[in-house]
Order: structure tokens, then C-alpha cells, then sequence
């Protein structure tokens, strides 16, 4: 069990992983202010964490998924098709209430056709959603037509830009969210099951956990969430784009590994995820104004993801360093 | 219908796979009855030599097992076509070009293998981040633009035909499958592969040298890899940074639909050979009957989760 006991790290006590990480942004900060007098701006810093609200979104769904050993590819095309059905209602000046139902409603149904095709057809996940991403893709095409959806009305976005006791709405639903998941997985059966599937699979059936239940949910779960961010999505750009979402399954996938989240199954963090996601948009964000192409950016994103497993994998197998072996 | 039902395995594979590809001809010459001469024979046979040397390499991967994948081969192809073309900016003798394409392509491949064998990663998450890094660094150095210069003794294999048959075709595809067939029929090497595809741990146990053959296949693969971003050089005369585009899914399609199981220790190169022809074959036709080819990726995603699922099914039919 003492997987499980470690897992999720607490709201307000940070594990080692997640100190580093913190340090690692406010150098990457420290860093990007010296070589870019464009940099540390109160402009930029909101640009960074406007940049980082569907990710958040999107990385948390990804966190259930992989502490359970799934991955799901097609999660940021299924942001765009849920983005499109979204631009449809409010640029035929629907209600912003009914586009506000519409992306979690998309999320889910189209988290129900990967549950479906992964967990009932018993497909292994990278394969099956690698499929699927090739289908929503041409869906997204299908939908627009070869045309941006753009000019969208602002009805969406004067909803969502206000602030509930001065704090805005898309930081308000984030931190809801991210609450939710946390009861859920420190307070309910299901974050028992959802790590102990991660471990084995193969295990936590024979102890009677319902496995196919559980996953089908966590992939409902990782589609609703992701719906959400195309609300905000919509909200901010006021337009949905071809390529919408092309790289947000890779940020997501970097973005949990970074935070610590296992993709062995069986460990996760939330709080990891949430710096996962700072760090990574603020480097992206940094290399940018340091003139880095943004052709390279999911070079740095992949070259993150080997590095951070790579260096997993050798620290595991180093010895113990003498204050490691006092803990254990 | 008892004698489909009676068919096991690869024999089953081929005659489903020579059922569709008679659904897909028919379909076509309903349509478009003027597609049908030797020109498109040719492009067929053109298109497909790119997916077949790719498909080849992802079906041994997944072959051997181990949760294996290649997902970063269309990055490769894409990489090793434009290391090619660049190191012969740098005054590379260009009859050197086609060895460091497909050594480029092999060092690639190793670097995948050393992630999933030495640091013991996943194979679809350390293969999905090669496939950012390779495709990423294609286009980032290139800027995009296709690098010219192909030099023309290569174009003349690339381009030339014989019978109606592309010679890259005759002199690369058929024998590498030709070899890749025997070697996994009649030779220890090829046997180990099923065996440690079917059970890993029992593969180990009777002394298999399961690593060593696991690294093996993910250079070879990646040299494939090298070798069809050379195909691509000596056929289309540049190097393009997007050519690997989509191969990825392509080649998983092709080996899946190939009879190759996901799991491994299941299936031939035989089947995947047929597959590949079917997939180009499939999307030739839509081209011809001018079908945007986004709808080609739809298409092929839809066919991989549809093998996927028909072989669960018959599997529980089986049982």
C-alpha cells in the first residue's frame, strides 16, 4: 500500500518533486527577465497564465488518465471539436447558457466514444485514441469546411471575463475543478481505485475493484474537463481555428510527467500538474520573447518528456543516498 | 462460408484483406471507371513503397512485444531525409547519401531502442516524445522549406520504372520483406521474436537475448525509416521536413490490418505487405475521385479502430 499512501500529494504540503519544480519556474523566471527586458512584465505575466487555463483544464483529465495507465491522444482535437460545437451556438447568437452546457456535453459524449472504443474494446489506449485522433481530425474538418470560425459575437465571452469577488471566473473554475478531483481522490473509493488500476490492472480486478466502471469514467471525467477548457477557449480567441488543439495532448502528457505524476500508474499530483503546466507555458512563453521559432517548441516539450522520465529512470536505480535510506 | 471459417491466421488475414481490396476496386471502377490503366498501377506501387518500408519496421516492433510501438517513424523518416540533404550542404560526396540517409535513420531508431531498453521507458510514451523531437527538429531547421538538391543519378532510380513496376519498389521493398519473411521463418533470430512477442518472461527464462533483439528492431526500424526518407528523396527530387506526415497511423494501420496482434507474437510480414497495398490503393482512389485528403486520415484512424475491435470480437467468437 505504500503506493497509495504516497500518493497525491496534500493541497498545502509540497513534496520534494513539487519544491524543485517551483524552484524551477522562479529560476526560468529569474532567467527569461535577464536575456528579455520584454520578459517581467505584468502584461506577460498575464499572458503566461491566460496561456495556461485550458492546459490546466486539459492536464488535470490527463493526470486521472495516466496515474490509471491510460493516455488519451485525441484530447486536444476533442477540445476542438467541442470549441466548434460552441462557436456554432454563440455565432448564431444562441444563449451563452446553452454554449456553456454544450462544451461539457460535446467532452463527455465524445469521452464515451474513447471509453467505449478503449476500455469495452478492450483496445490498448494509445493505439485506439491514435485512431480516433485521425477520425476527430477530419471531423474538424468536415465541420469547418476548410474555414476558420471567426468574429464570433461576444456574448460568451462578457459572461465569462467577469470576476466573482474579484477574482476571475476562469481562476474560480479551475480551482473548483482541481477541489473536486482532490475530494474524489482522497475522499471516495474512487481515488483508491483509480491508483490501485494504475498499479495493476490485473490486480485491482481480482480484488474486486470495478475496473471497467471506474475507467470508463475517468475517460468521461478527462472529456468533460476538456470540454470546459473549450469554453474558455472560445471565450478568450472568439474564433476556432484548423489546426485547434494540435499540440495540447503533447502539452498535457509533459505537463503531468514534469508534475511527477507516474505514467507507471499507481502516483499522482495535482498540485505537480498545476506547476507542471506553469513551468511549461512559462518556458514556452520565455523562449519565444528570447526569439526561439516556435517551430521548436514541441521539440523543448518532447526533449522534457524524455529528459524527465530519463532522469526518473536512473535515479531510481542509483543507490540510496545516505538521508534517503534514514526516511525509508 | 465453412471454408472462411475453417482459414486460420495469416491465410484467414489475406483472404479478408483480398476480399476488401476487390471491395475497394470494384467501388472504384464503379465510380470512376477511367482510374484504371497502368500510370495508376504505377503510382500505387510508387506511394506504397514509402509505407511499406515504414509499415515493415512498426510491424517487427510490435512483433517482438513488450508493449512495443514505433510511433516516432513518420519524425524519422522526415529527419533522416533532411540530415541527408543538409549534410550534403556541408559537402557530404553525394554517393555517400543514401548510406547516411538510412544511417541516420538506424541512429535514430537506436536512440528510441536505448530509451525503451536501457531506461526502461514505455515504448508509446518515450516513442511519442522521439516523434515531437524528430519531426519538430525537421521542420525547426528547414524552417519549413524543402531542400533541393537531390542529385540526379538518384532521381533516375527514384523516378524509373520498369514494366510498370518503380524500381525503388522492385530493389528495396520486395527484398526487404522478401528478407524480413525469411528471417522470421527460418531463422533463430526470427523465431526468438515470436517467442518473446508471445511470452517475454519465458523468452528470458530459456536464455532469449530479449534486449539485445528488442534494441535491434527499434534501429531497424528507424533505418527503414531511413531508407523510405530516401525513397522520398530520389522520388519527389527534395527533401521535404512534412513527408512523414501521418505515417505514424498509416504503418500502425497497415501492420494491424496486416494480422499483426498489438500484443504481439501474432501475425507476418506477408499480411502486412497486403495491407499496405490496400491502404494505398484506398487512398489512390479517393485522390482520384478528388476527395480532399484530410479525409484520408479520417479514413485510415476509422480502419485501425475498426481492426482493433473485429479482433476482440472474433476473438470472443472464437472462445
Amino acid at each position: 500500500m505504500s503506493a497509495v499512501r504516497q500518493s497525491g500529494s496534500g493541497v498545502f504540503s509540497m513534496n520534494g518533486r513539487e519544491w524543485s519544480l517551483l524552484v524551477a519556474c522562479l529560476l526560468a523566471i529569474a532567467i527569461f527577465s535577464v536575456a528579455s527586458p520584454h520578459y517581467a512584465t505584468p502584461g506577460n505575466a498575464v499572458t503566461v497564465l491566460r496561456n495556461s487555463v485550458e492546459l490546466l483544464l486539459i492536464g488535470l483529465g490527463m493526470t486521472l488518465l495516466l496515474a490509471m495507465g491510460g493516455i488519451d491522444v485525441s484530447i486536444g482535437i476533442v477540445m476542438g471539436l467541442a470549441a466548434i460545437a460552441i462557436g456554432r451556438i454563440v455565432g448564431a447568437d444562441g444563449s451563452p447558457f446553452v454554449a456553456l452546457v454544450a462544451g461539457p456535453l460535446v467532452g463527455a459524449l465524445l469521452g464515451c466514444v474513447t471509453a467505449a472504443v478503449v476500455v469495452l474494446g478492450r483496445v490498448p489506449a494509445i493505439v485506439g485514441t491514435l485512431g480516433l485522433l485521425g477520425v476527430y481530425r477530419t471531423a474538424v474538418f468536415a465541420l469547418l469546411g476548410g474555414q476558420w470560425l471567426s468574429g464570433l459575437p461576444s456574448s460568451l465571452t462578457d459572461l465569462l471575463a467577469t470576476t466573482v469577488l474579484g477574482i476571475p471566473v476562469p481562476a474560480l473554475v479551475i480551482a473548483v475543478a482541481y477541489l473536486t478531483v482532490w475530494l474524489a481522490l482522497r475522499r471516495t473509493p474512487y481515488g483508491l481505485h483509480l491508483l490501485a488500476i494504475g498499479n495493476s490492472e490485473e490486480k485491482a480486478r481480482l480484488s474486486g475493484i470495478p475496473v471497467i466502471k471506474v475507467r470508463f469514467l475517468t475517460f468521461v471525467i478527462s472529456g468533460v474537463l476538456t470540454g470546459i477548457a473549450a469554453t474558455f477557449y472560445v471565450a478568450t480567441y472568439r474564433n476556432v481555428e484548423m489546426s485547434i488543439g494540435s499540440t495540447s495532448a503533447l502539452d498535457a502528457i509533459a505537463a503531468v510527467i514534469l508534475g511527477g505524476t507516474s505514467i507507471l500508474g499507481g502516483r499522482c499530483s495535482l498540485l505537480g500538474t498545476v506547476l507542471g503546466v506553469l513551468l511549461l507555458r512559462i518556458l514556452q512563453n520565455g523562449l519565444l520573447l528570447i526569439g526561439v521559432p516556435s517551430l521548436w517548441q514541441p521539440v523543448v516539450t518532447g526533449v522534457l518528456v524524455i529528459g524527465v522520465l530519463g532522469f526518473e529512470a536512473v535515479s531510481n536505480r542509483l543507490p540510496l543516498t545516505r538521508f534517503q535510506r534514514a526516511r525509508a | 462460408m465453412r471454408t472462411l471459417r475453417n482459414l486460420q491466421g495469416p491465410a484467414l488475414t489475406l483472404a479478408l484483406l483480398c476480399a476488401l481490396w476487390l471491395i475497394v476496386i470494384v467501388g472504384l471502377l464503379a465510380l470512376k471507371p477511367s482510374v484504371f490503366n497502368l500510370g495508376t498501377v504505377t503510382t500505387i506501387l510508387q506511394f506504397s513503397t514509402i509505407l511499406a518500408l515504414v509499415g515493415l519496421g512498426q510491424g517487427m516492433v510490435i512483433l517482438a512485444g513488450g508493449t512495443g510501438i514505433d510511433l516516432s517513424v513518420g519524425g524519422a523518416v522526415s529527419l533522416s531525409a533532411i540530415i541527408a540533404m543538409l549534410s550534403l550542404k556541408l559537402g557530404l560526396p553525394p554517393v555517400l547519401l543514401p548510406a547516411v540517409c538510412i544511417l541516420a535513420g538506424a541512429a535514430l531508431g537506436a536512440l528510441n531502442g536505448l530509451l525503451v531498453n536501457g531506461l526502461a521507458l514505455l515504448p508509446f510514451i518515450a516513442t511519442l516524445g522521439t516523434f515531437f523531437v524528430y519531426s519538430g527538429v525537421a521542420l525547426a531547421v528547414t524552417g519549413g522549406a524543402a531542400q533541393s538538391g537531390v542529385p540526379g543519378w538518384l532521381l533516375l532510380w527514384g523516378r524509373g520504372v520498369v514494366a510498370g513496376i518503380p524500381v525503388p519498389f522492385l530493389t528495396l521493398a520486395i527484398p526487404c520483406f522478401a528478407l524480413a519473411g525469411l528471417a522470421l521463418m527460418a531463422t533463430a533470430w526470427g523465431r526468438w521474436i515470436y517467442a518473446m512477442g508471445f511470452n517475454e518472461r519465458s523468452a528470458r527464462l530459456v536464455g532469449i537475448p530479449v534486449d539485445r533483439v528488442r534494441f535491434i528492431l527499434y534501429a531497424l526500424s528507424g533505418a527503414l525509416a531511413g531508407a523510405a526518407g530516401l525513397v522520398s528523396l530520389a522520388w519527389l527530387g527534395s527533401g521535404r521536413p512534412n513527408i512523414g506526415q501521418n505515417l505514424e497511423l498509416e504503418s500502425l494501420t497497415a501492420a494491424m490490418l496486416g494480422g499483426i496482434a498489438i500484443t504481439g507474437g501474432r501475425g507476418g510480414v506477408g499480411g502486412v505487405f497486403a495491407a499496405v497495398l490496400l491502404l494505398v490503393t484506398l487512398k489512390t482512389g479517393l485522390l482520384q475521385l478528388n476527395i480532399n485528403t484530410v479525409w484520408q486520415v479520417g479514413i485510415v484512424g476509422a480502419l485501425l479502430v475498426f481492426v482493433l475491435l473485429a479482433d476482440r470480437l472474433s476473438q470472443r467468437w472464437r472462445s
